[in-house]
């Protein structure tokens, strides 16, 4: 959740997100189903939790400008969607801090808050006022995030179970785009929908860009990374390994999953 | 590009704030400001829960009817049958007890399960995870509500045929009735935040959770009379979340009479216990959610 900081927050105007010295860790259980009978079981027995401390994200430092496309890549278990989720403040930083200026919408798990027995238009409003909108402003905004999301005659009136996976790709992707936010987290949220959904969703991205909204979108489609962003990091284990312009962001971690090159950089360290 | 003039008030700042609470005026502002989220979240559960099933909403009146109606009959039979007239006052207590008693199981068990089954929400969204036990008590209230004008039904009906029972059809004491609905309110949305929270660190809390409330419910003041316990027996009825506040509801529906000071004490007491550890229990550990679910 929101918290007020004791440090004075230095947020020049043009920034809309500034990551300071970021690190999160979380504990996991390694060992059995996480029970109260498995927990009392232990304690008679003596025995204690075996947990692993994740460093998902490792002091991490960046500013990203307002009207800014930013691109995230890197291998599964990079902490992409950790850092993105940090970001949205869904997940609390372990030190550092993070400053965001402007109001957020995510799609960072596909579905989201989906319930399949209600309708498209009832999960488009229940998945608005999740992010925060009121109930007029929902309801003002359904006729365009369905026409956005264009599904087949009526769908948008029938359960989301019987959607295809593509349908509910594009109804998530509508609601997080039609929130008119100031800055849009989205992670591989772009694979939905087929080539003609993704062009329009791209023609969206440019248009809340020339808005002076921002976007950061993590991917492993490098060529999506290449066409939308103005600048990109690569992320490996918890680090940023390297920022800069996406095409030479993606040719050293193209490189990486070809040879296992790591950047000259992060090898000196 | 020129920065957007509107970003300037949005300001937010993430910061760690390890094993304590989060700043408490903005997280209550934040909960306050996304109420309509639980309320409609409440109304689409219900929705999906339903939909297709006509009879859906009717069987939750139904269940505790004809749970009270068993209970009765155990009642008077376990006692060697009673007069009519305390029969029916016997049947009155059981309703309105069990009523009330499901009122706020019901809150307590949806709300346990509300953080574990909202998964993809809570990973999507940051917003009060508080809302989603608060929405589902929302959702045992409306189930609630219904079950009062049964139990009128049941009693104008009773006294039609036993005109001398003791069972008020109206009193002033009815004027209680929102003050101890409210009181049960929010001990079962404390105790939800409670269970919720063990819930996610717990996965089996919920299955133990049914053994618990069959059993809280035979220990609470709805098969039996508070009248029926003396001198330190009594502490059985206060160490009860739930039993000052039954007693009250006996009270004012039975007895058409004010509760004691002491049941208005016992459940104020249980009310706000509840919510501030409950509470404190949960918004202090609820960002730790998103990595446990």
């Amino acid at each position: 959740m929101r918290s007020e900081s004791k440090a004075p927050v230095v947020m020049p105007e043009e920034l809309a997100i500034r990551i300071e010295d970021l690190s999160i860790k979380y504990k996991i259980n390694v060992d059995t189903k996480r029970t109260l009978k498995n927990a009392v079981m232990r304690a008679s027995k003596g025995e204690k939790v075996r947990m692993r401390t994740v460093e998902a994200v490792k002091h991490l430092t960046l500013d990203v400008a307002h009207g800014s496309v930013l691109g995230i890549v890197g291998a599964n278990g990079a902490g992409k969607s950790t850092l993105m989720r940090s970001i949205a403040g869904i997940l609390p930083p372990t030190e550092g801090r993070i400053i965001v200026n402007g109001k957020i919408s995510t799609l960072l798990a596909l579905g989201v808050g989906f319930n399949p027995a209600l309708s498209g238009r009832d999960n488009i409003i229940l998945g608005g006022l999740a992010s925060g909108l009121t109930k007029d402003e929902i309801v003002e905004k359904t006729e365009a995030i369905a026409d956005f999301a264009a599904l087949p005659d009526g769908f948008i009136d029938m359960p989301v179970r019987t959607y295809s996976s593509g349908m509910y790709g594009r109804v998530a992707f509508s609601v997080a785009v039609n929130m008119t936010p100031d800055i849009l987290l989205l992670d591989e949220a772009l694979s939905a929908g087929d080539a003609s959904f993704k062009e329009k969703s791209f023609q969206r991205m440019r248009e809340l860009c020339a808005e002076a909204r921002t976007i950061v979108i993590v991917s492993h489609a490098l060529a999506t990374i290449n066409e939308l962003c103005d600048s990109a990091i690569w992320m490996h284990k918890g680090s940023m390994l390297a920022k800069g312009k996406p095409e030479a962001i993606v040719d050293q971690y193209l490189k990486f999953l070809d040879v296992g090159a790591l950047p000259s950089n992060f090898e000196d360290m | 590009m020129a920065p957007n003039t509107e970003f300037r008030s949005k300001i937010q700042v993430f910061e760690p704030h390890r094993a304590s609470l989060p700043p408490l005026i903005p997280y209550l502002k934040e909960f306050w400001n996304r109420r309509s989220f639980a309320i409609e979240l409440s109304k689409f559960a219900d929705k999906a829960e339903y939909l297709g099933s006509k009879f859906g909403k009717v069987w939750l009146v139904l269940n505790p009817l004809l749970l009270a109606l068993v209970y009765f009959l155990l009642v008077t039979v376990i006692r060697g049958g009673s007069t009519k007239v305390n029969g029916l006052t016997t049947l009155a207590h059981i309703l309105i007890g069990l009523f009330t008693f499901y009122f706020a199981s019901n809150c307590i068990s949806a709300g346990a399960q509300s953080i574990t089954s909202g998964g993809r929400l809570i990973l999507n969204q940051a917003f009060p995870r508080a809302l989603l036990p608060f929405s589902s008590s929302i959702s045992s209230f409306q189930t609630f509500l219904p079950t009062i004008p049964v139990y009128i039904f049941v009693i104008v009906v009773g006294k039609f045929f036993y005109p001398a029972t003791q069972v008020p059809r109206l009193a002033w004491s009815f004027l209680w009735v929102p003050l101890v609905v409210a009181l049960v309110g929010i001990t079962g949305f404390g105790l939800a935040l409670l269970f919720a929270t063990m819930n996610v660190y717990f996965r089996d809390t919920n299955k133990l959770l049914t053994y618990i409330i069959r059993i809280w419910l035979y220990l609470s003041p709805i098969l039996w009379q508070p009248e029926m316990l003396h001198g330190w027996h009594r502490i059985a009825l206060y160490a009860n979340p739930l039993g000052p506040v039954l007693a009250a509801t006996s009270n004012i529906w039975i007895n058409g009479k004010t509760p004691t000071i002491s049941e208005f004490i016992g459940a104020f007491a249980w009310a706000f216990g509840s919510i501030l550890i409950g509470g404190y229990f949960f918004i202090s550990r609820e960002r730790d959610f998103a990595v446990r679910i």
